[in-house]
This record gives C-alpha cells, sequence and structure tokens, in this order.
C-alpha cells in the first residue's frame, strides 16, 4: 500500500493534533499516526485543564471552513478533511531526504474489522481475561477485548493480542462476524525448521498438533537456503543457532535476501541471547531461547503467526515529518518503599488522582481511595516525584506538574466541599507562566489550598488507623511536623515514551541526555535530521500553551518545505466541488434504510417501517439497502441517488458520524450540498431497549427508529436550501506590527510561502528587546543570530519593511484588512489578509538605591553585558549578590517575568567561569528553572553559588558602606537567622514589562489583559489567536519568554496566519447565525454575549452586523433575543419545533382525554 | 596508623573543608535528609541546617556544636536525597576533621569511636566489657563509670553484655590494614 501526503505526523496526542490542523487548515494532506488506538494522548485521560478549570479540547477546531472538520467534541474523536488518521499505527523507517521522505509505517491490526464491528460488546462479555485498564491509569480492569476510550467515535473493540488467552469465545460469540484471527489459514502456513537436531521436527509437529501448523525441516544452512530459493511457499523461517556449517548471520541476510518478507525466528541456548539480538537488529522478526516449553512457545508463536498475517504495512510519500511523541508520566513503583505507592491504599499518582475524578472513571468521579474505597477528606500533594531527581537521570524539571497539582487540589475542593484539607508539598513553585502565579494566589486565598514549602522524605502508614497516611516534614521554625492524610497525591514528572529510543531509531534523530527529542537551542522544532521537527512535548514536557506553541512552529517548519518541494511533487489539487441550487425546488426526500445489521435478525418489521416512512411528508421514495457500511450497500446508495435526483437525503443506519467523509463524497458525485444529507441511528434502539427480542419491544424499538426518521425528516424540509455564498479571496499579505525577534521570524515564516509581508517597526532599526543579549544559558549566540535575522528580513523579497512607523488605523476583517501605517513620508495603505502583533516588551526600570547614581548597583542585563564585554574586572570581585523577583510577583507586578532566573543562572556561571573564587549569593523566592534549565541551576549550585531564599515577609534589606558598596542582610530560612552580605556588585533582576500597546488594542479591537500584555483567545488552547480573526500576537506581547519561546510563539503565529491567506474560496459555513432585521429591535442583547465578537452595531444603517467568518454558530444570539430576529442558519425555531413534534407524534399513547395542545393554540394564546 | 598521619595544618583543614562543601553544594535545602534522619532530634544543627552552615562559611559552629558525632551511619538521608548526595560520607569527613582540629571539643565523641574502633580491630567484635575499660581509661574521668552504671545494668540485664572471648581475636586486621592502604585515611 503507497500513499502520498504533504506531512507524517507521528503522535496523536493534543500535540500532534495541533500540528496537524494547523496544516489541514492551511489546505496540506497529513497523514497522522499513532501506536495508541484513538486521539488524544494523555490529555484524553484528564477532564480539566486550568485556568478554567474545565476542559476546552474542542476550542482547537478549525474555525474557518468548519464544514470541512467535525465539529464535535475533540475526545471523542476528529475528522477532517485533509486529516487521515492511523491508529495502531508505528513508524518503522523513514528513507530519503527533506522534501521527498519515504516512511514506512506498520499498521498494528486490533484482529476487528471495524467495518464489521457494531460496538454491541458481546465480545467483552464472553472474555475470560482482566488485565488493567489503560485508559483509567490501570485503576479499574478490562477485558482483552475491549474499548480502548469508552467514547470515542467510530467506537469498536479492539484486541489486546498480549494480554489475549486465545480461548476464541470473542470470535464465537461476535454476532457481526468482525473479529478475525486468521483461524483457517494456518494449515497454509508452513513454517520451515532450521535445525540439526534429529528430533526437534517429530518434537514441533506434536506441539502444534492442535494448531495444524505444517512443519518442514532442513538441517543444514545450505539446505536451507536451496530449499527457500525453490520453494515459496514457506512463510516463516525457525532458525536454531545451533547450525554449524553456516554462520546464522549469513543465512538470515541471504534467507531476507531471497525473500524479503520471510518472518525468521531465531531460536537459540540458554546464553544465545546477545546473538539472538544482533539477529534480531538485523532484521529477524523476534528470538526466543530454549529450553522451549509448550506452554509458552505455542502461543507466542501462534500470536506471532497472527500478527503476521492481519498486520499491514503502509508506505507513504511524504515533504515532511513532524514527530509529536509527548511524554509518558513516571511510575513511581521503583519509590514504593518510600512513597509507599503500590502498597499503602490512599497513595496514588497525579494521573490516577484524575481519572478518580472524572465522570468516565473508575468511581464515575466518586473520590475516594482506590484501594479500600475509604472516605477522602485530607488530601496531600508530593511534588517533584521523578522530577529534578538526579539519581533517576531526572535533572529536569517536568514544568506542567505544580500547576496540575493546583488545579487538583481546587477541584478536589469543588467536588468534596470546601472543609477538604488540601495540601501541596513542593520545593519550587514554579509559577512560570504570565497567569500562573495569579491562580496560585487565587488557590490559596480564595480556596484555602495549603502549600508548605517541604520535601516529605517517606509515605507511612499509620498504625492506630488504618488506611490513614503520615507524612512528616520540617518546617521553617524547624520543627518537626508530623500530619495524617487519607490520600497522597504523586505528581509524577515526565519521561520520554517508551518506544522513543525505537521512534528515534526509525526516524533516524538524536535524543538528549534525558530520551527527549534532542533540538537546537534556538529552533527548538529543528531535531538533529533535516525535515523531521519536534511538535508537541517532543523535546521536553511542556504544559498545553507551550505544547501547542511548538506544534505551530513545527507545522510551519513542514509547511516550508511542502511549499519548497511543491513544484517538484506535483500533487493534484482536488477539485472543488459544485452543488446544485435547489432553493426552488420542491423538497424530495430520498430515504434510505440499511437493514441487514446482524443484529437485525430479530428486529421489527422492517416493511412495516418503510411503509410509514414513505407516508411522511415530502418522501419522494424509500428504498431498503443491505449493509450501508460495507463497500457493496454504498455502491447501492449512491446508484439510488444518483438516479433519484432527490434534493433531501435521509439514510437510516449506524453510527452517523463514520459517513461525513462518505456524505461528501457522494455530495460531489450528485452535486448535493451535504448539509441536505442526515445519516439517523437507527441501530441503537435495536438493543438499548430491553427485551429487544420479544414481540413488544421488537414494536417499541419499531416505534422508536420511525420517530428518528421522521425527527431527521423534519430537520431536512426545514433546512435553508439556500447556496452558501462566497467572499472575496484572502488578500494574499500580511501585516506584522514589531520588527523583533518575534515579528521577524513571523514575517519570514510567511514571507517564505510566497506571500507579500509589511513589517512594522516604531524605531529607528530592526531588533527589539533581543538585541541586547548576550549570550544563553546554553551558550548560544543570540547576537549572530540577531544580526541573520536583520539581514534576511531587510534581503527577503517579499518583506517590505518600514521603521519609524506606526499603525493608525485598521478596518476590514480576516481575510481582507486595510490598514494605515503612518510613516515619516506620511500615510500609507496596506491592504493584509491577517496581521500578527509582536510589539514586545521592554526591560523594566529598576529606581530603587540610587539605582542610577551608584556603579555598584546593576540590573542582570546590564551585569551581562558587562561580563561580556569585559568591562567588568571579575578579578577584582569577592562577592556578587542577586536579588530575584525584584518587584516581580508582588504588588507592582503580579506575574513571574520568567527570563529573570535563567538570567541570574546565566551570569552566576560566567562570572563563576572567569573567577571561580567569586562568592555569589542570589536571594530568590522560587528558581523558576522549568524544563532542562534545571540542569544549569545544579550546575550553578555545584559551581559554589549560594541561593537564599526569602518571601515577601522577609524582604532583603540593603544599604551602603562608606565606599558605597552594598551591604545585603537577608534572612535565611533554613538556618532562621539574618545574614549580613558585603559585596562588590548588587545585580537586581529587573523583570519584563509589555510595551504599551492600548492605542493598538483599540485599531485592531483586542483586549489587553491585566498586566498590559495583550490577552489571546484563549490561554491554553488558542495561545496565539485573538477572539478578533485575523489578527494574531506572539512574542513578549503575549507574555515574558526567553528566545527560545519568542521563536516557537512567533512562527505558531505565522502557521495560523497562512492559514487564512491560503484560503482562495473563504468558504463560509453553513451553521451561521442570521439576523432578520424586520424584527429586530437593536437592543443590542447579541451583542453582549456573542463569545466570538463576531456581531457589531452598524449604526449608520441602523442594524446588526454579523461577521460570517467570526461567526462559529453557537447559538447564544438566537437564544438571548428577545424578538426571535436573530437565528441559527439550519436551526430555525420552527425547524426545531418541527423536529420536536415528530418525536411525539410517534409515541401515539395519550394517557389522558385531554386534547393535546398544538402550536397553533400555543401560539394563539 | 595513627601515627602514619599526614602532619596537621590549616591549609589541609581547608583543603578537607572544601572537599566536604563540595560534596554537598547542589543541595537545594529540600529538608529530605533532616526530616528522615533518626537522629536529627540529638543534633544540635540537624543535616539540612548542617550543610547550610557549612556553604554558608559557619565551619567553626559547626565543629564546635559536633552535631555530626550524633550521625548513626544508617544511610538513610543518602538514599534518599533527591540529588544524591553522598551525605553519610560528608558526616564521616566531618569527624574526621573535627577529631583532628578540635580535639577538646571532639573529646568524648572521639574518644568513644576510636576505642570503639579499636575494640573492634583487636577481637573481631565488640566486646562490651573491654570497650568500657578502655573508653573510660581513655576519657580520665573517674565519675564517667557511674554516669554509664544504669545503661550498663539494662544492658546485664538482657544478656548484652558479654565477658572477655578471643574466639575471633585479629580476624578484622587484614581488613582493617587494607581499608587504610586504600584510603590512606587512620
Amino acid at each position: 500500500m503507497k500513499s502520498a501526503y504533504d506531512v507524517l505526523v507521528v503522535g496523536a496526542g493534543i500535540g500532534g493534533v495541533r500540528a496537524a490542523l494547523d496544516l489541514a487548515e492551511a489546505g496540506r494532506k497529513v497523514a497522522l499516526i499513532d501506536k495508541r488506538p484513538g486521539i488524544g494522548g494523555l490529555l484524553a485521560k484528564l477532564d480539566n485543564q486550568f485556568p478554567t478549570d474545565h476542559c476546552g479540547m474542542c476550542k482547537m477546531l478549525p474555525l474557518t471552513e468548519r464544514d470541512a472538520s467535525s465539529q464535535f467534541c475533540m475526545r471523542k474523536g476528529l475528522f477532517h478533511r485533509n486529516i487521515d488518521l492511523m491508529t495502531g499505527s508505528e513508524l518503522v523507517s523513514l528513507e530519503g531526504e527533506p522534501g521527498h521522505f519515504q516512511a514506512v509505517i506498520n499498521r498494528k491490526s486490533s484482529f476487528v474489522d471495524p467495518t464489521k464491528c457494531i460496538g454491541c460488546g458481546k465480545c467483552a462479555e464472553v472474555c475470560p481475561v482482566r488485565v488493567k485498564d489503560e485508559f483509567n491509569a490501570g485503576l479499574s480492569e478490562r477485558p482483552a477485548v475491549h474499548l480502548p476510550i469508552p467514547h470515542s467515535i467510530p467506537n469498536h473493540y479492539v484486541v489486546d493480542l498480549e494480554a489475549c488467552q486465545r480461548c476464541w469465545k470473542c470470535f464465537e460469540a461476535c454476532p457481526a462476524g468482525a473479529i478475525d484471527f486468521k483461524l483457517e489459514a494456518r494449515e497454509q502456513f508452513n513454517i520451515l525448521l532450521a535445525d540439526p537436531d534429529e528430533k526437534a521436527l517429530g518434537q514441533y509437529t506434536k506441539w502444534f498438533e492442535d494448531l495444524k501448523f505444517p512443519f518442514i525441516q532442513t538441517r543444514t544452512g545450505d539446505e536451507t537456503l536451496s530449499l527457500l530459493s525453490v520453494d515459496d511457499s514457506v512463510w516463516m523461517l525457525l532458525l536454531d543457532l545451533s547450525i554449524k556449517d553456516m554462520e546464522p548471520e549469513r543465512i538470515l541476510t541471504r534467507a531476507l535476501e531471497l525473500r524479503p518478507d520471510l518472518a525468521v525466528i531465531v531460536l537459540g541456548g540458554p546464553n544465545k541471547g546477545e546473538q539472538a539480538k544482533k539477529l534480531v537488529g538485523l532484521g529477524a522478526r523476534d528470538f526466543m531461547l530454549h529450553p522451549l516449553k509448550r506452554s509458552t512457545f505455542t502461543p507466542w508463536l501462534d500470536k506471532q503467526y497472527m500478527r503476521i498475517m492481519s498486520d499491514e504495512k503502509a508506505s507513504l510519500d511524504v515533504a515532511a515529518v513532524i514527530l509529536a511523541t509527548g511524554f509518558a508520566c513516571y511510575d513511581p513503583s521503583e519509590m514504593s518503599g518510600i512513597l509507599g505507592y503500590g502498597e499503602l491504599p490512599g497513595v496514588v499518582t497525579s494521573v490516577e488522582f484524575e481519572r478518580l475524578l472524572s465522570g468516565s472513571g473508575p468511581t464515575g468521579g466518586r473520590l475516594t481511595r482506590p484501594a479500600d474505597g475509604g472516605p477522602v477528606r485530607r488530601i496531600a500533594w508530593i511534588q517533584c516525584v521523578g522530577s529534578r531527581d538526579v539519581k533517576r537521570n531526572a535533572d529536569f524539571c517536568s514544568s506542567f506538574c505544580c500547576m496540575a497539582s493546583i488545579k487538583e487540589a481546587v477541584l478536589a475542593k469543588r467536588a468534596l466541599g470546601k472543609d477538604v484539607e488540601t495540601t501541596i508539598y513542593y520545593m519550587d513553585m514554579r509559577t512560570f507562566g504570565r497567569d500562573f502565579d495569579r491562580y496560585r494566589r487565587n488557590a490559596q486565598q480564595m480556596d484555602g489550598v495549603r502549600f508548605i514549602r517541604a520535601r516529605p522524605h517517606s509515605v507511612l502508614p499509620d498504625s492506630a488507623h488504618p488506611g490513614d497516611l503520615r507524612l512528616t516534614h520540617m518546617d521553617d521554625q524547624g520543627v518537626m511536623r508530623e500530619e495524617t492524610y487519607d490520600m497522597a497525591v504523586l505528581a509524577v514528572g515526565a519521561r520520554p515514551p517508551a518506544s522513543m529510543p525505537a521512534l528515534a531509531g526509525a526516524a533516524g534523530i538524536e535524543t538528549n541526555a534525558f530520551g527527549f527529542c534532542k533540538t537546537q537551542d534556538l529552533n527548538p522544532g529543528r531535531t538533529s535530521r533535516l525535515g523531521v521537527f519536534a511538535a508537541g512535548s517532543a523535546n521536553g514536557a511542556k504544559d498545553i500553551a507551550e505544547s501547542l506553541l511548538q506544534s505551530g512552529a513545527a507545522a510551519l517548519g513542514a509547511s516550508r518545505l511542502v511549499n519548497l518541494f511543491a513544484p517538484i511533487r506535483g500533487r493534484v489539487e482536488e477539485p472543488v466541488p459544485v452543488f446544485r441550487d435547489v432553493s426552488r425546488e420542491t423538497p424530495a426526500i430520498l430515504a434510505l434504510l440499511c437493514r441487514s445489521c446482524p443484529v437485525m435478525e430479530h428486529g421489527p418489521d422492517m416493511d412495516l417501517i418503510r411503509d410509514r416512512i414513505a407516508a411522511m411528508p415530502s418522501v419522494r421514495a424509500v428504498e431498503t439497502v443491505e449493509r450501508a457500511c460495507a463497500k457493496e450497500g454504498w455502491e447501492r446508495i449512491r446508484e439510488l441517488a444518483a438516479a433519484g435526483k432527490p434534493n433531501r437525503i435521509l439514510i437510516g443506519a449506524c453510527m452517523p458520524y463514520a459517513y461525513a467523509p462518505r456524505l461528501r463524497e457522494l455530495g460531489a458525485l450528485i452535486g448535493l450540498n451535504p448539509s441536505l444529507m442526515d445519516v439517523v441511528d437507527i441501530h441503537t434502539p435495536l438493543f438499548s431497549q430491553p427485551a429487544a427480542a420479544t414481540p413488544e419491544g421488537q414494536a417499541r424499538a419499531g416505534e422508536d427508529i420511525l420517530a428518528r426518521m421522521s425527527m431527521s425528516a423534519a430537520k431536512l424540509l426545514g433546512a435553508d436550501p439556500a447556496p452558501v455564498d462566497k467572499v472575496a479571496p484572502a488578500a494574499p499579505s500580511a501585516l506584522v506590527v514589531g520588527g523583533g525577534l518575534a515579528g521577524m521570524t513571523a514575517a519570514i515564516g510567511i514571507a517564505d510561502h510566497d506571500y507579500k509581508v509589511t513589517l512594522v517597526e516604531k524605531s529607528d532599526k530592526l531588533g527589539g528587546l533581543a538585541m541586547n543579549l548576550r549570550t544563553t544559558l546554553q551558550g548560544a549566540d543570540p547576537a549572530a543570530l540577531m544580526e541573520a535575522l536583520v539581514d534576511q528580513t531587510m534581503k527577503h523579497p517579499n518583506i517590505r519593511v518600514m521603521t519609524n512607523a506606526r499603525v493608525s488605523l485598521s478596518t476590514g476583517r480576516a481575510g481582507r484588512f486595510m490598514s494605515i501605517v503612518s510613516t515619516p513620508e506620511g500615510g500609507v495603505p496596506v491592504e493584509h489578509g491577517a496581521a500578527i502583533l509582536a510589539t514586545g516588551g521592554k526591560r523594566a526600570k529598576v529606581y530603587d538605591f540610587g539605582f542610577l547614581e551608584r556603579k555598584t548597583v546593576l540590573t542582570h542585563q546590564e551585569l551581562e553585558d558587562r561580563i561580556a564585554t569585559g568591562v567588568l574586572d571579575t578579578a577584582a570581585l569577592s562577592t556578587v549578590v542577586m536579588i530575584q523577583c525584584w518587584r516581580s510577583r508582588d504588588a507592582t507586578r503580579d506575574y513571574c517575568s520568567r527570563v529573570c532566573c535563567a538570567g541570574a543562572i546565566k551570569n552566576t556561571l560566567r562570572l563563576k567561569e572567569k573567577n571561580p573564587g567569586l562568592r555569589v549569593f542570589i536571594l530568590y523566592r522560587d528558581i523558576m528553572s522549568y524544563g532542562f534549565s534545571e540542569e544549569y541551576f545544579t550546575k550553578a549550585r555545584k559551581a559554589g553559588a549560594l541561593f537564599i531564599r526569602y518571601d515577601l515577609d522577609h524582604k532583603p534589606q540593603v544599604r551602603f558602606d562608606q565606599e558605597n558598596r552594598p551591604v545585603v542582610t537577608v534572612h535565611d530560612p533554613v538556618l532562621r537567622r539574618d545574614l549580613e552580605i558585603h559585596a562588590d556588585i548588587l545585580s537586581l533582576s529587573d523583570g519584563i514589562e509589555p510595551n504599551d500597546v492600548s492605542e493598538l488594542s483599540e485599531i485592531f479591537g483586542v483586549p489587553v489583559g491585566p498586566a498590559g500584555f495583550f490577552q489571546e483567545a484563549e490561554s491554553k488552547w488558542r495561545p496565539v489567536d485573538f477572539l478578533k480573526q485575523g489578527v494574531f500576537v506572539c512574542g513578549v506581547a503575549r507574555g515574558p519568554a526567553n528566545m527560545a519561546e519568542t521563536i516557537v510563539s512567533a512562527k505558531a503565529a505565522a502557521q495560523r496566519a497562512l492559514r487564512i491567506l491560503c484560503d482562495k474560496s473563504m468558504a463560509k459555513a453553513v451553521v451561521t447565525a442570521k439576523v432578520r432585521e424586520s424584527l429586530c429591535s437593536r437592543c443590542g442583547k447579541c451583542l453582549d454575549v456573542c463569545p466570538y465578537g463576531a456581531r457589531t452595531m452598524d449604526i449608520a444603517n441602523d442594524r446588526i452586523v454579523v461577521d460570517e467568518l467570526a461567526c462559529q454558530g453557537c447559538g447564544s444570539c438566537a437564544a438571548v433575543c428577545p424578538n426571535s430576529a436573530s437565528y441559527l442558519r439550519g436551526f430555525g425555531d420552527r425547524q426545531v419545533m418541527a423536529v420536536i413534534d415528530a418525536s411525539l407524534a410517534g409515541l401515539g399513547r395519550p394517557r389522558t382525554e385531554r386534547k393535546p395542545v398544538t402550536m397553533d393554540d400555543a401560539a394563539g394564546s | 596508623m595513627r601515627n602514619e598521619q599526614t602532619p596537621f595544618t590549616l591549609d589541609t583543614a581547608q583543603r578537607e573543608l572544601e572537599a566536604i562543601r563540595e560534596m554537598v553544594r547542589p543541595c537545594m535545602q529540600c529538608g529530605t535528609c533532616t526530616a528522615s534522619c533518626p537522629n536529627a532530634f540529638a543534633m544540635k544543627d540537624p543535616p539540612r541546617t548542617l550543610w547550610r552552615l557549612l556553604l554558608l562559611g559557619f565551619e567553626e559552629e559547626v565543629l564546635a556544636h559536633g552535631p555530626f558525632w550524633m550521625c548513626s551511619s544508617c544511610y538513610t538521608c543518602a538514599l534518599r536525597c533527591p540529588r544524591g548526595l553522598p551525605l553519610t560520607e560528608a558526616m564521616a569527613a566531618l569527624r574526621r576533621l573535627a577529631a583532628r582540629r578540635f580535639p577538646r571539643t571532639a573529646g568524648r565523641n572521639a574518644a568513644f569511636y576510636e576505642t570503639f574502633m579499636d575494640n573492634v580491630r583487636r577481637y573481631g567484635r565488640v566486646q562490651e566489657t573491654a570497650l568500657m575499660t578502655s573508653y573510660f581509661l581513655a576519657m580520665k574521668n573517674p565519675f564517667l563509670p557511674l554516669e554509664y552504671a544504669p545503661l550498663g545494668l539494662r544492658m546485664l540485664g538482657k544478656g548484652k553484655l558479654h565477658g572477655p572471648s578471643a574466639a575471633q581475636k585479629g580476624e578484622l586486621q587484614p581488613l582493617f590494614d587494607k581499608a587504610a592502604h586504600k584510603g590512606e585515611r587512620p
């Protein structure tokens, strides 16, 4: 099987989905693969995310061209026209060059045919196996044949072959014949046994006599190879290492030359493990060591057989590859002796805790101790389990756990009541995101979450109260405290996924010291192989927003390659379907009923149902088809639809969501808009009814089916058949405001895709904040990067740079804005399809301590500068004091500036390099060395820097001696005494402030957050979007960020903008809001409730205008409108009422004699 | 062996101290060591405070208080330290340093350690009665035995006091020789 795509995305967690969607929305064809059976990755298990404490995954769904994609909960699934999702698939090899890779994918069979499985669950009922359920983090059990994600759409059962006992009960129980273990083909599966032992053949034949594998034996290597060269009926070679006449390596390579698809299984003596592994590396399928036992060897070989027969290899031609491999959570089992995980009933990991809180979890959302069901009133969180732990090769911070634990504590309060005691034990609370510190303060002050800075050494059982847990820690007064809890949640850190080494080998990329994807410091998406990009958490654990940004950046890199190689690859654009205008035709419904599902054998009388459907108004014809889901059934539907020329199509079948791509195809074929077709689930009533097999049950199921069909018919009749009009194509150019690192990166990202970019910079030269940096923590050279970037921007043929300029006016909407740029030469009009705001920020000014007068007081920035230029004589220094969070995270600026801790550590390391004897004191509140920068924190400590923590109640005091040298007094909480430090230099962390953007915010109509940074649409799921379509934000303008993070967000914003620029048709969605102007009283209520800012009051013409591109069809306006003037196309009042009527009409069992109230009566009263 | 030791100077002391600091530099004051130390209650400066004092240059205080003499080398702190620091080794190094640099304050503790090790070396295991005698002799304090009388009686009652026996005499000598040779320590 060979197929061509633009990009291959490996991993369908949210990182992979974001990258795939970003590319798909920009018109790229994407193959999205995941080794798991569903999408969503880790996030599929976590229901709530801070800061909203809700889900919100659906906010990732496309906002333009909505009809190309499914528009329902993404936890259930995702269908996009341009994305082919392949689950259970792994990347096996990647050959070729950027622009034309050949990727080989192994698609593991689930042994259940998804086109046949009807999800009835009979297989799971008979399965005797019980293993831990991955979806519930091992808290519940599942059979070997199971639903991997209970709410997924479509939801088919899969067989976990590793757990399967091969009893075949599911095979026998399946009414649809969907399960296929290839039981019959064994007799043709010839196995060649290469073994000098005479008795071997007899033994194996006897062992496998039930399984009926035909065995042939050869005794020498020569004999084996000559047999293989003539006999091509052999499927498998059992190569025993005791063969003498030829090296086993030679037999293997020769055999694979003769028969590349031959499965070679290596058998060898107990000490031949190394050799056998080497042979597997050379292409053998697997190995097993003697002594073989019948009880283990026969099932093992039989499973190998099933895999060989059922798994598929697919070869894909792609231009670029994106790895979104995510991370696995640390398994604390190895610390069970210390933390009691797996031994004490109340100790759970954070993922398990989230499952316990979840409605789809093992307890249905009731929070009890999983092992003994005990009540939970006191919960402790223990941070950094498996993170910041040098002994477990984890000298890194996992970045997400601090915020996750705070959220969990808040959720626990919400689930169990305010009086639940929640305590978080932490070392540094890493609230480094723009809004994180505020969230933490709210949790502490408003929700009453208790924070204790200590690391409990172990979790001990309470012998007096079974089930209780004892945690001891030393408090800041130096007193040992012991507290009792019902539950301890281990905030487990991140690890690379177990399959990472194999994947890195297959993709040909390097991994870092911790096993994550190795990427470049200032180009975080770039792996060691050109054309292979890292997205999401592949290059280190991140929270949702950062993962999505990383994915956006990776998508831009891949998209650029696709664009570069497009002329060579020559992919044919798919034709845009043309639909005929049926608005003037009388409705003619073609109703189709699928009637051959195996569960329907004893179903209701379909002929009767058919007759009653035929009697419904506007139904032109009713046909029954056999197996609408199968190929033949669908052919029949196509024939009927093409022949009858209906203008509405109603299909009664099962799993309506799965029909979306088929309806699109059918629509293109017969020229009918798919919005005038509907698929109804007539299948669920058949087995959801109790006693469906009895005549009454069948009659009720029949009524149910009929009601569903008539509801859908009513919906189709009420649908607006008018074709969706199109707007003018987007202007193929973008406006970027701000010529710093973010602005230039975004501009080049867009310009490289052959769109024109206007870059507006308010100062006289490009560069911005990053121009001042001399080094990065990792030792990269920012100056060289900036120089190259400025040069590239100035010379880029598609970029027009305007310096000393500012945007003074902007009108229009996504796809076509018109802005005026004021320059010294006068106003310049610029037409653009999208705008990116990269206005950056500035270093905050520090005036304290006569900062301007005294040469002994510096900022980190100046210190860095002086060290780099050599102005500072480091040899003459003896003591340097640095104070962190100087006016950050307090009343003046209530956010973490994020870059200062790394800045202090960077300066410390440089100072220590130059003068190892220098004493460096860093006074801090929490060291924000998140991610892999933790390593440098350790390095700084090792180099001898002394870190002294202070809190807001004990701020360091500074005075100056006669020589103007600073004397810093600080309270050391460990020693509980004041220390007086006489320093040569005092360096203050200055922090980052946003540039003043109040004017721009008004010009573009985008909001500014409380700290003065731009407020994105959604901090987690839409990190670079504004609610206003077509305007994006990146870099420091959206919050403090270091250079690498700025580059990532700039690229992500560029990719989001490309999505709009590439849209040549700007097709509108069917479901959008409209206004009946004759009924509208201009009360303006709809303006307030519209969450997308799609509505404006046109004062000049006295009417409400809906931006149909911005409108997402949520219906809030229709609900709030007092006059029914605002309505939702596709959900009109009359239509919805008719659907409700239809659903009730079928009941036909009036309980009282009263005359039923009709719509006319209701309207009249 | 004690006779072979290098002459003690301030420089070597500083160097040894620096080596101990080196061991605990990556410490991030999480307090796991103190919380898990079974003897922390008996220490003036429990482990976390001890490391902090050392790093901040209060070594005189540390050596004078001598909390490290209370370490029973159970290795719990070293096992649990998330930074994997050799804390028990650091404690031992401090004891060695203190024994030489502060013989007066170290006196009682150091004397006990020395007599204990001598006892083990000589008898191949602890001989309680002999240990008692040599410890009291080393301390040169006639009232000391009285102080220990209640403990001695309790041990006697539980059958924990054994008479002198030469059964394993000298068996551990090669071990001591090898250790002294390898580590070049007294």
